[in-house]
C-alpha cells in the first residue's frame, strides 16, 4: 500500500505532480522560516555570550581578589560615531599575570590600542580628527571575532598606564573577565534581556508559521477533487478507507520530505542574507546563525509527521465511498455571536482607559488579555465580516463580476478567510506594535533632525566623575580649534548651580547656569524672561521638556546668582549645522578636556538608546509583516487556482458565448481582492484601536499618526499579494480555452 | 444567415476540418451529425467565431467573421449569438435564475430587469418554481433548460447547440429539444445543433453530415 | 429480397454461368437459404425473354454450355435499382446489405448510397418527428415505434459506413 501511495505520488500524472510541488515548495518556506528563526534564537544567544566580556568589573566575581592574578585597570564607557554605538575600555595591567580578554593576545601596554575590524577599517578611512585622535597611541593589533558581538562592532581596547587609571573614579581592579551570559548575571547591564528575544523570537516564528501552515493547508486542496474521484474509484475496486487514508497520507508526507529538505536548502542559501538583518540591532556573524543537532532532528522529523497529520485531518472533510465523494455539507454560515470576543477585548482595554491598575503585573495582565481577546476575536470575526461584506455586494451588485464574487465569498466565506487570516494576525500585531511604539517615541520628543536636540554635543564635568584630587576644567582649557571647527555655529559654557539646586529633583531649575548675553547667541536653546541677567539651565541647555514644547521654545527660570564667572564650569555645549563631520570633530576635540570622563553627545543621542530596544521590536514586527503578506497572497494565489478549477467548465462556456476574459477576470480578482483589503483595514483598525486604547490607559498618550516608513511596508505588502494574485490571471486564459468546453 | 466555405483548420499536426462547406438559412434549424472526432463540433466552434478557421473563411449575414479580432468575436458573440452545451455550464454560486439573466447583466441591463426577463423564461420551459435553486439542486433536464434559456433570453440571431441532449435519457433529452424547436421558431432564431443522435438530428428542418472534417452532401446523380 | 436484380448485378461483373451465379449467390446473400437451381434458371430465362441478359452458347457438351450476359437494358436497370433509396420501413438490411455489397463489388460508390439512404431515412423520421409533436399520445407512441426501428437502421448504416473498407476486402475476389 506505501509502495503504491510512493507511486501515486511521484507518477500520478500532471496535477499530482503539480500538487507535489506547491505542497513542497509551501513545506520548504515554512521549514526555512522555521530554521530561521530557530538559528536566529541559537544566535541571540550566542551574541550574548560575545557581550558577556564587556559586563567585566559589573559581575562581582570578577572584581574579587584571586592568588596569583595582577589585577588590571578596567574602564568601559560608550561613544558613539555617526549614530553608531563605539564601545570603548581603557585598560592597564598591574602586573604580567593580567586578566586577557578573548580575541586579542595581551593588554595593551600605555600608548597602544585594538580595535574592531570594523573601527580598524574606519581608522583608515575616516580623517583622525573626526576619530582617530579619540585614542592615544598606536593600533598595535584587531580584536578577534571571538570578542565581537557583530562583525559590525565599533570596539576599542586602550591601553593606559595604571597610575592615570587608578585615579578614576568609575576605573575597577579587575581579576577575571566575565565569560558567562550576561542574561544570567543580575547586575549585568551590558547585552540583551535573553529571555525577552526568546519569547519575541518565538511569538514572531508562530506568526510566521501560521501563515504557512494556512498555505499548506491551501495547496493540499489543489485538484483535490480529482484526487478524491481516483481514491473513489480505488474505493470501487475493494479499497479500505484505511489503506485510502494511508495512500493520502504517503502523497502527503513525500511532499512534506521533499519540501523539509528543500527547506534546509533555502536556510543555507539564506543564512548570509539573514545574518545581514540586525534583530537584535546588531548583525549576526552567519557562522553564529547555527543549528544544534536536537534543532536538526526535530524539524526533519516533526514537519512531515505534522504533513501527515493534516493530510488525515484533510481527508476528514470528506467521505470517499465507492461511488463518489460525498462533500460534507455545506458551511453553516458564521454567527455574529463570533463578533463577542473582539467586542470584549476592545470593551477591556477601554474600561482601563483612566483606571490604569496600579502595578506593573496588573498592567501586563490587563493589556495583555484584552489584546490577546482582540487577537482571537479578529480571527473568529473575520469569517462572519467577510460574508456580511460579501453579501452587501452580491446584493447591490449590478455588474456580474461582483455578484458572482460575492455569492462565491457568502457561500463559504470560511474557506476565503481561511486564506487571509495569518495576514489579520500579523497586520493587526504590526500595526498594534508600530502605533504604539511610534506614539511611544513621538512623545518621547525624539528631535527633529534640525534641532539643537539633535546638532548639539554636550561634555559636563560632573564632580563626582572627576578624578581624585585633580583640577576640574575650565574655560582655559577648552580647546581652541573648537570654534574654528567648520560647521560649528556656538559654543556655550554652563556654569555649577547651587549644590542644593542641582540635586533638587522637585526643582524644575537645573543643575546650571547661563547668562542671558550667552544664551542670545544660540536662541535654538530657548530664551531668558525679561529683565533676567542668568537663568536656571540644564548641562545640555535642553533637559526635560513636556511634549510638544521645542528646546527653542523654552523659556528658562531666572536666576538670582552674580557670581557667574567665578563658579565652577559645568558644561560645554556646542551648537554644529549638524553634519556628520563637524559633530565628530566636535566630539573628538571635547572629549580631551576630559579624557576619562563621559564622552560628549547629543540629547537625541541619548534618546535613541534608550529607544533602541523599541526600535528593534518595530524592525522585528516589520519582518513579520514582510514574511507574511507575500505568503497570505500564495494562500491566496492557490485558493484562486483551485476556485478556478472547480469551475473550470462554467468559465470557459461563458467565454465561449462571448463573455470578455476581463469580467472572468473581474471575478477571480474580485474574489481574492475583497477579503484581502476588508480583512487588512478591518485589522488595521482593530490594530491602532488597540495602541490607542493602551497609550490613553498606560501613558494618557494620543496616538499619532503611524510614519511613512509603516504604510509603505503595509502597502507594498498588500500590492505584492495581488501582484502574487496577478500572477494566476494568465492560468484563467488557459484553463477556460475552448478545449475545456467540448463535449467529452 | 451563416456560411463556411472550404473551412481548414488543424491542432497541431492533427487536422480537424480539412475544407469544410456549409450554408445555413435564416431561421432554419440544421442539424450538424457525424461520428465522433469526425470534426463537427470544431465545424461549430469555426462557425460561431469561438475558432478562427487556418484557411477558408465563415460568413455571419454577408460579413466575413474569421478576418475579426478575438474581442469582435467575442462581441458577436454575445450580442448575436446563444449557446447551449452538453453540460456544466451553470455557475455554481448563482440561483437559476441569475444564470439566465447573466447574458443580460453582461448587456448592461439593470439587475432588477434582467432578473424579471429571465423569469419569464421559466414558465416558457416548464421551470416555474425553479428560480431561487442553485445548479447543483437541479436535474440534469431542469439544468439543461435553465441553459437553453439563457442561451435564448437575449433572442440572439443564432443558437449554437452541442451535443445538448448529450448527457439526458430520450425522454428528457427530447423534452428540451421540443422546447428548444418550439422557441427557436417562436424568435425565428437560426439553429445550428451539433449531435449524433437520429433522433435529435431529427427535430432539425436538414441535416449535414461531417465525416473526415469535411461536410459530406451526397447528392447522386 | 429481389433475386432478379441480384442475379443481374452479379452478372454485371463479368457473363457467368448459372452456376456460377448460383454459386456466388449463395456464398454472399443466401445465407443458410441456397437458391434452388431451378429459380436460377428460371429468373435467368425470364430476364433473358425481357431483353436484360442475353445467352452466349459455348460449345461442347453439358449444362454449362449457356454463359449468360448482361444487356444494356439490364445494367442501367441495376444501376438505377442501386442508387434508388429503399423505401424507408424496418427490416431492410438485407436489402440494403446486398445492395452494398453488390456496390463495392462493382466499384460503385457505396458510401454514397448510404448517404443516399441516410438521408432518406431522417426524412422519415422529421415526418415521424413532426406527428410526434403535433399528435396525441397515440399517435406519438407509434411515431416512435417507427423511429426508434429507423434509428436502428441508422445505426447499422453508420456502422457499416465506417467499415466499408474493410468489407470491400472481404468481398473482393
Amino acid at each position: 500500500m506505501i509502495g503504491l501511495g510512493l507511486r501515486l505520488a511521484v507518477a500520478g500524472g500532471r496535477e499530482a505532480a503539480a500538487r507535489l510541488v506547491v505542497v513542497a515548495a509551501a513545506v520548504a518556506l515554512g521549514t526555512g522560516l522555521l530554521l530561521a528563526t530557530l538559528a536566529g534564537i541559537n544566535a541571540t544567544k550566542t551574541q550574548n555570550l560575545r557581550y558577556a566580556w564587556l559586563n567585566t568589573g559589573i559581575a562581582e566575581y570578577t572584581t574579587t581578589p584571586r592568588a596569583g592574578v595582577d589585577p588590571a585597570w578596567w574602564l568601559i564607557r560608550g561613544d558613539r560615531f555617526r549614530g553608531q554605538e563605539l564601545g570603548r575600555i581603557d585598560v592597564a595591567a598591574t602586573g604580567p599575570a593580567a586578566p586577557v580578554p578573548a580575541g586579542i593576545p595581551a593588554l595593551p601596554g600605555p600608548g597602544e590600542f585594538y580595535a574592531s575590524p570594523a573601527l580598524h577599517d574606519l581608522l583608515r578611512t575616516v580623517p583622525a580628527d573626526e576619530l582617530g585622535d579619540r585614542f592615544p597611541g598606536r593600533e598595535v593589533g584587531v580584536i578577534g571575532d571571538a570578542a565581537l558581538p557583530s562583525p559590525d562592532s565599533l570596539l576599542v581596547v586602550v591601553g593606559q598606564s595604571p597610575e592615570t587609571l587608578a585615579t578614576q573614579p568609575f576605573a575597577q581592579q579587575v581579576t577575571a573577565v566575565l565569560t558567562t551570559d550576561p542574561a544570567g548575571c543580575m547586575r549585568c547591564i551590558i547585552g540583551l534581556d535573553n529571555t525577552m528575544f526568546t519569547v519575541s523570537l518565538s511569538v514572531i516564528a508562530a506568526a510566521l508559521i501560521f501563515p504557512v501552515l494556512i498555505f499548506i493547508g491551501t495547496a493540499t486542496r489543489l485538484s483535490a477533487a480529482r484526487r478524491e474521484q481516483r481514491f473513489a474509484a480505488m474505493r470501487l475496486v475493494g479499497a479500505t478507507p484505511r489503506q485510502i487514508t494511508v495512500l493520502a497520507t504517503v502523497e502527503s508526507t513525500v511532499a512534506a520530505v521533499a519540501g523539509t529538505l528543500l527547506g534546509f536548502g533555502v536556510f543555507f542559501a539564506a543564512r548570509p542574507g539573514l545574518a545581514e538583518i540586525p534583530f537584535t540591532g546588531a548583525t549576526f556573524f552567519p557562522s553564529d546563525l547555527v543549528l544544534t543537532a536536537v534543532n536538526v532532528a526535530a524539524v526533519a522529523v516533526g514537519i512531515p509527521l505534522g504533513a501527515a497529520v493534516a493530510a488525515r485531518l484533510a481527508l476528514r472533510r470528506v467521505r470517499i465511498s465507492p461511488l463518489g465523494v460525498t462533500r460534507r455539507a455545506t458551511p453553516k454560515p458564521p454567527r455574529a455571536w463570533r463578533l463577542i470576543p473582539l467586542v470584549a477585548g476592545v470593551a477591556e482595554l477601554a474600561y482601563f482607559v483612566g483606571r490604569r491598575p496600579e502595578t506593573t503585573d496588573g498592567q501586563t495582565a490587563a493589556y495583555l488579555i484584552g489584546a490577546v481577546l482582540m487577537l482571537a476575536g479578529l480571527v473568529l470575526a473575520g469569517p462572519w465580516l467577510t460574508m456580511r461584506v460579501a453579501r452587501l455586494v452580491a446584493d447591490r451588485a449590478q455588474r456580474p463580476a461582483a455578484l458572482i464574487a460575492g455569492r462565491r465569498l457568502a457561500d463559504d466565506p470560511m474557506a476565503a478567510f481561511r486564506a487571509v487570516s495569518g495576514l489579520v494576525v500579523a497586520l493587526f500585531v504590526m500595526t498594534a506594535a508600530s502605533g504604539a511604539i511610534t506614539s511611544f517615541v513621538a512623545e518621547r520628543a525624539r528631535p527633529a533632525g534640525d534641532s539643537v536636540a539633535a546638532t548639539s554635543l554636550t561634555q559636563a564635568f560632573w564632580p563626582e566623575r572627576l578624578a581624585e584630587g585633580a583640577e576640574p576644567p575650565t574655560v582655559a582649557d577648552i580647546p581652541a580649534g573648537l570654534s574654528a571647527v567648520p560647521g560649528v555655529q556656538a559654543v556655550l559654557t554652563v556654569r555649577e548651580n547651587d549644590r542644593q539646586v542641582a540635586q533638587n529633583m522637585a526643582d524644575p531649575s537645573g543643575p546650571g547656569l547661563i547668562s542671558c548675553a550667552d544664551l542670545a547667541r544660540a536662541p535654538g536653546f530657548g530664551s531668558c524672561p525679561p529683565g533676567a541677567q542668568v537663568v536656571s539651565v540644564w548641562q545640555d541647555l535642553i533637559g526635560p521638556r513636556d511634549p510638544g514644547v521645542t528646546p527653542a521654545e523654552t523659556i528658562w527660570p531666572a536666576s538670582t546668582v552674580t557670581d557667574l564667572d567665578s563658579r565652577r564650569l559645568l558644561s560645554v555645549v556646542v551648537q554644529t549645522d549638524g553634519s556628520d563631520a563637524a559633530k565628530e570633530r566636535v566630539r573628538t576635540l571635547l572629549a580631551t578636556m576630559d579624557p576619562f570622563g563621559e564622552p560628549p553627545a547629543s540629547d537625541a543621542e541619548h534618546q535613541a538608546s534608550s529607544t533602541l530596544t523599541l526600535v528593534q521590536f518595530q524592525r522585528l514586527a516589520d519582518v513579520v509583516i514582510l514574511a507574511s503578506l507575500p505568503i497570505a497572497g500564495c494562500s491566496l494565489a492557490v485558493s484562486v487556482i483551485a476556485g478556478l478549477t472547480d469551475r473550470k467548465r462554467p468559465f470557459s462556456v461563458l467565454r465561449l458565448t462571448g463573455v470578455r476574459i476581463r469580467m472572468l477576470r473581474s471575478v477571480v480578482g474580485l474574489e481574492t481582492a475583497v477579503p484581502l483589503l476588508v480583512v487588512a483595514a478591518v485589522a488595521i483598525g482593530a490594530g491602532l484601536l488597540a495602541a490607542s486604547l493602551f497609550l490613553r490607559a498606560q501613558l494618557d498618550y494620543p496616538l499619532h499618526g503611524l510614519g511613512a516608513g509603516y504604510y509603505a511596508m503595509v502597502g507594498g505588502g498588500l500590492v505584492a499579494s495581488l501582484g502574487i494574485i496577478a500572477a494566476t490571471l494568465p492560468l484563467l486564459r488557459r484553463i477556460t480555452g475552448p478545449e475545456t468546453a467540448r463535449n467529452e | 444567415m451563416i456560411e463556411a466555405r472550404d473551412v481548414k483548420l488543424s491542432f497541431g499536426e492533427t487536422p480537424a476540418l480539412r475544407g469544410a462547406t456549409l450554408a445555413v438559412a435564416e431561421g432554419e434549424i440544421l442539424a450538424v451529425m457525424g461520428p465522433s472526432g469526425s470534426g463537427k463540433s470544431t465545424l461549430l466552434h469555426c462557425l460561431a467565431g469561438i475558432l478562427v478557421p487556418d484557411a477558408g473563411e465563415v460568413q455571419f449575414a454577408g460579413q466575413r467573421i474569421d478576418t475579426l479580432d478575438e474581442g469582435a468575436r467575442s462581441a458577436l458573440r454575445r450580442d448575436r449569438f446563444g449557446f447551449v452545451f452538453q453540460f456544466g455550464q451553470l455557475v455554481p454560486e448563482l440561483t437559476a435564475v441569475e444564470n439566465v439573466a447573466l447574458p443580460l447583466l453582461l448587456a448592461g441591463t439593470k439587475r432588477r430587469a434582467a432578473v424579471a426577463e429571465a423569469s419569464a423564461w421559466f414558465d416558457r420551459l416548464d421551470l416555474d418554481g425553479l428560480q431561487q435553486r442553485r445548479s447543483g439542486e437541479l436535474s440534469g433536464g431542469q439544468a439543461q433548460r435553465v441553459a437553453l434559456a439563457r442561451g435564448l433570453v437575449s433572442r440572439p440571431k443564432v443558437l449554437f447547440a452541442d451535443e445538448p441532449t448529450g448527457s439526458l435519457d430520450s425522454l428528457t433529452g427530447e423534452h428540451v429539444m421540443d422546447l428548444l424547436v418550439s422557441s427557436a421558431r417562436e424568435q425565428g432564431t437560426t439553429v445550428v445543433v451539433v449531435t449524433h443522435e437520429a433522433r435529435v438530428a431529427a427535430y432539425a428542418d436538414r441535416e449535414v453530415i461531417v465525416r473526415d472534417g469535411k461536410v459530406t452532401t451526397a447528392v447522386l446523380t | 429480397m429481389s433475386v432478379p436484380l441480384t442475379l443481374l448485378g452479379l452478372l454485371e461483373r463479368e457473363p457467368s454461368h448459372g452456376y456460377d451465379l448460383k454459386r456466388d449467390y449463395d456464398a454472399f446473400f443466401g445465407r443458410g437459404k441456397p437458391l434452388p437451381f431451378g429459380q436460377v434458371y428460371a429468373t435467368l430465362a425470364r430476364l433473358a425473354r425481357d431483353g436484360k441478359v442475353v445467352i452466349a452458347v459455348e460449345p461442347g457438351d453439358g449444362p454449362e454450355r449457356k454463359r449468360y450476359v448482361i444487356t444494356e437494358t439490364g445494367a442501367s436497370e441495376v444501376n438505377a435499382w442501386l442508387v434508388e433509396p429503399l423505401e424507408p420501413e424496418p427490416h431492410l438490411q438485407t436489402v440494403l446489405f446486398a445492395k452494398v455489397v453488390l456496390a463495392l463489388m462493382l466499384n460503385r460508390p457505396a458510401e454514397e448510397y448510404l448517404d443516399t439512404q441516410r438521408r432518406a431515412h431522417l426524412a422519415r423520421m422529421r415526418e415521424l418527428t413532426e406527428v410526434k409533436r403535433g399528435g396525441n399520445l397515440v399517435d406519438a407512441l407509434l411515431a416512435d415505434h417507427g423511429l426508434f426501428h429507423l434509428e436502428a437502421d441508422l445505426r447499422w448504416i453508420d456502422t457499416t459506413v465506417a467499415r466499408l473498407d474493410a468489407l470491400a476486402k472481404a468481398v473482393a475476389r
